[in-house]
């Protein structure tokens, strides 16, 4: 029963460290922020296999 | 993306275009965390004598600068642009009343986070759920003022049936 509940609580933490890190990634200044959704833009065509799919990748 | 930015600033200056906002998926960036888009949406409300023709004035204009079309976007130093004129009052009153903002050295505007969402309510896809979610989640958000502007667009009751949905709220 104390295990259960110290596993639950352990997720409960996991689950709020994650929000926490989805806002701190909010916080990042604009321009970082761009450099990542290019990392985004880069993996997402390299799982496209469709080359008819694949996006501009932007340059900035 | 400052080059772009001070491409779309010179259609300003040149009198193309009253005003104009970043709308879209990279005003959202700018209040959440990143997240996957391809294209910078200008919405813009045109020069007054120029209410007909703004678009392919615009594009006139930055195809004699070199940039091309590529599907429904212009390309503008290497990134895909829309350019979208402001097609209801309550886009007309984002542009207006969006934030002035940096990038880099360039000055810029962007939708407000609160306008955002309201436009998202209309719009509605999907993706525009998703992001509501993630804004109100990641960003500081102004409920009274966006109480107002959902109020205005008659919004609201779709505003409380998502946050029921969504937040059991």
């Amino acid at each position: 029963m104390e295990n259960k509940e110290l596993q639950r609580q352990e997720i409960k933490d996991l689950f709020k460290a994650k929000e926490l890190f989805h806002k701190e990634l909010a916080k990042l200044p604009f321009e970082e922020k761009i450099k990542i959704l290019i990392h985004l833009q880069e993996i997402a065509n390299g799982i496209q296999t469709s080359s008819k799919k694949k996006q501009r990748i932007w340059k900035i | 993306m400052e080059k772009t930015i001070e491409i779309i600033n010179g259609l300003q200056k040149e009198g193309l275009i009253r005003n104009y906002a970043i709308g879209g998926g990279i005003a959202t960036i700018f209040y959440i965390e990143p997240i996957l888009t391809y294209d910078l949406d200008i919405f813009f409300i045109p020069s007054e004598e120029k209410r007909i023709t703004t678009l392919s004035s615009i594009y006139d204009w930055l195809r004699k600068k070199g940039y091309k079309p590529y599907k429904e976007h212009i390309v503008i130093e290497e990134i895909p642009v829309q350019f979208i004129p402001v097609y209801n009052e309550l886009i007309k009153e984002a542009v207006e009343n969006s934030a002035d903002k940096r990038y880099g050295k360039r000055k810029t505007r962007i939708v407000k986070a609160e306008y955002l969402i309201a436009i998202m309510l209309q719009t509605f896809r999907p993706k525009d759920r998703e992001r509501i979610i993630k804004i109100l989640d990641e960003a500081k958000i102004d409920m009274n003022y966006l109480e107002k502007i959902l109020q205005k667009y008659n919004l609201k009751e779709k505003f409380d049936r998502f946050m029921r949905l969504y937040y059991g709220e």
